[in-house]
């Protein structure tokens, strides 16, 4: 049997005009299909993201204790914000946090930067040490800090054992234990588990700078360390800034290997903010105050991020 | 200034040999141009001069100074690449100033320099701009600039051109060849561009597989190709190459072919040898006239180019180009004669495929 072939479309069937996929397909065609595929992420977000937050902003503003249901949960405006001024520790928490962030991503910058200046030889077996370097960041924050500690105890540790064998150590210590060399011990554990962000980072960056520039330099008569310093490291600032960024907020938001290693002791010696917020909350169950610390920690972040982002344009410019 | 001599200079990468035996002699202020398709080694020979390769074997000496253990900065040498290779992070003057930056020159005097060079390649008004915001021709004339503002003694240009649109080269063409008249520095010149490499080489090496194939003045690896690969190489269109057999009749040469016999009375080369025996005559298009007697064939393609005519005739099913002026339009299949001037034309070897 044989059909004109340009004829009017046959009008449709009722089942046509219900079918799931034919009215899916419809749909894709307007300018809501783009709603409607952010939908599930937004409404994910809004779920574990905004509410939290923004619950959080309000709870900092009641009491709310746990421990403590007789005082209630009524509005109390500033006066956690108050407290935490006259606080010393959360003086004191501050200023760790500033230490453990900076000295960490200084010294997880200089091996990852050293690491992937190495690789990027592309000499024999970079490829399969590249993927060895990598190991440690694979491994979770838990795993990490629990072999760390185990590494670095004081009566059955390796790390004793073998600074004893070479000399550097009379007898076993208690890296942990001891307030002038927890936060350092840590610092070296965070950055031996988190160097290997900025070598992936440094090592994707190395190779968009081209090799011309260094034959030029070769001739103009800049040495390893000029070339380094006046054309690697300035061609590396937008990715070194990023990476900045994410470690800075990733090291002031996680409490979970400080609490391993040291659970902010002794003493108070390496008590961060996270962890300070952390423990008001589930060990002291006072939750108005726990709040402000995160709210604090919030704002802290945003102005630190804004000011990258706007040094970033800048260099862009 | 300075002379360049490279003697033996050989080049391998594990088996592949990339250049094999490479001499090469240039006179102080000389234009060598290293002409070749790609892969032929003639920027590894450049790399090798500039010091950013080692050379598997051979020696280069820059002046009195065999430089083959010296490192590109001592070489007193100065490289344009064809990337250009300015530093994106630094303004223009420092780009040209980095060189004497880094030997430690004194800013005033630094900045004095920067200003000469920036003044004669005009670009003055760009120093203050990072490379990123500057035109391609822009950014030729930096990387110029910061080659001559070190007064080297050796210039080594990369494909410099290359990367830029057809007028801008020609324009940059004209500069260059301003240039080494007016500083009269040494120049070596990488290029695959035969008009570039006539138009401003002194000397031409001509390259392939990591061989020179011929190491002459422009002029005559013009008129007299010292193989079948140089004569294709040079010209556009390229060489015609009519096959036959070289005949003497009472001592008059001439080559019978496919399509009739030529003519070759006031040949310039000693062919003796050669008569009764299968050679290859290379005729240039250029040297091709329309006459009553020469070469005859039928037109199986005109093309117009403005000034010229290109039009390829069939020779007893050889083909011939022959550029002839714009007023020449011979019709398809139309039977024509082309006169050969004998004194331009060269007889190569079949086997070999030198000129013999």
């Amino acid at each position: 049997m044989s059909r004109a072939l340009y004829t009017a479309a046959p009008p449709r069937t009722v089942w046509e005009s219900i079918n799931p996929l034919r009215m899916i397909g419809e749909l894709s065609e307007t300018r809501y299909w783009m709603y409607l595929l952010l939908l599930p992420s937004a409404l994910l977000i809004t779920a574990v993201v905004l509410y939290p937050t923004l619950y959080g902003f309000q709870m900092s503003f009641r009491e709310m204790r746990l421990n403590r249901p007789d005082v209630g949960t009524d509005w109390v405006f500033f006066k956690h914000y108050i407290r935490m001024v006259n606080d010393p520790i959360f003086w004191l928490s501050l200023r760790n946090t500033a230490i453990w962030v900076t000295s960490s991503i200084a010294l997880e910058f200089l091996i990852g930067l050293t690491a992937a200046l190495a690789l990027n030889r592309n000499l024999p077996g970079t490829k399969l040490l590249a993927v060895l370097i990598l190991l440690p960041y694979f491994l979770p924050n838990v795993v990490a800090g629990h072999m760390w500690g185990l590494m670095l105890d004081p009566r059955l540790g390796v790390i004793n054992d073998l600074l004893m064998r070479v000399g550097l150590l009379d007898g076993y210590k208690a890296w942990f234990a001891d307030p002038k060399t927890a936060m350092a011990a840590a610092i070296i554990v965070e950055s031996w588990h988190s160097f290997p962000f900025f070598t992936l980072l440094i090592m994707a960056g190395l190779k968009g700078i081209p090799a011309d520039l260094y034959k030029a330099a070769d001739i103009d008569g800049a040495g390893p360390l000029a070339q380094l310093r006046l054309i690697t490291l300035p061609m590396l600032k937008t990715i070194i800034a990023a990476a900045v960024i994410l470690r800075v907020i990733g090291l002031v938001n996680s409490p979970d290997l400080l609490l391993i290693l040291t659970s902010g002791g002794p003493g108070r010696s390496t008590q961060v903010l996270s962890l300070y917020a952390f423990q008001m909350a589930y060990k002291d169950f006072n939750f108005g105050y726990a709040g402000a610390l995160s709210v604090v920690m919030f704002v802290l972040l945003m102005g630190f991020a804004w000011i990258y982002v706007r040094l970033s344009k800048v260099n862009e410019d | 200034m300075a002379t360049l001599s490279i003697k033996g200079v050989r080049k391998s990468f594990g088996s592949l040999e990339v250049l094999k035996n490479i001499d090469i002699e240039l006179e102080d202020g000389g234009f060598l141009v290293l002409l070749g398709p790609s892969g032929c080694g003639k920027s590894t020979l450049l790399s090798i001069i500039a010091g950013l390769e080692p050379s598997s074997g051979g020696d280069v000496t820059i002046g009195e100074r065999n430089v083959n253990n010296v490192h590109p900065k001592d070489r007193n040498i100065a490289m344009v690449f064809q990337s250009y290779a300015l530093y994106p992070t630094m303004s223009v003057r420092r780009n040209i100033g980095f060189g004497l930056e880094m030997r430690k020159m004194p800013t005033p005097e630094r900045d004095a320099a920067v200003k000469k060079a920036a003044d004669l390649l005009q670009i003055e008004h760009l120093l203050e701009r990072k490379p990123g915001q500057l035109s391609g021709g822009q950014r030729q004339r930096v990387a110029m600039g910061r080659a001559i503002v070190r007064d080297p003694d050796l210039f080594l240009f990369d494909e410099p051109l290359s990367n830029l649109d057809a007028k801008l080269r020609v324009e940059m063409r004209t500069e260059i060849k301003r240039l080494h008249d007016r500083l009269g520095t040494t120049i070596v010149y990488v290029t695959h561009d035969q008009i570039e490499a006539m138009t401003l080489g002194t000397k031409v090496a001509v390259m392939r597989n990591g061989v020179i194939q011929q190491f002459a003045d422009p002029q005559i690896i013009y008129e007299q190709p010292a193989n079948v690969f140089v004569a294709a190489f040079i010209g556009s269109p390229t060489t015609n190459f009519l096959n036959g057999t070289l005949e003497a009749t009472n001592g008059l040469l001439s080559l019978r072919h496919g399509g009739g016999s030529l003519d070759l009375g006031g040949l310039q080369q000693d062919v003796g040898a050669f008569v009764g025996r299968p050679v290859v005559a290379g005729i240039r298009p250029e040297t091709l006239q329309v006459a009553e007697t020469g070469v005859s064939g039928t037109v199986e393609v005109v093309e117009p180019t403005g000034p010229d005519t290109m039009v390829i005739l069939n020779v007893g099913g050889q083909m011939l180009t022959a550029r002839l002026g714009s007023r020449d339009r011979p019709k398809l299949g139309q039977a024509m004669t082309l006169s050969v001037d004998a004194r331009a034309v060269n007889l190569f070897d079949p086997d070999s495929g030198d000129r013999i």
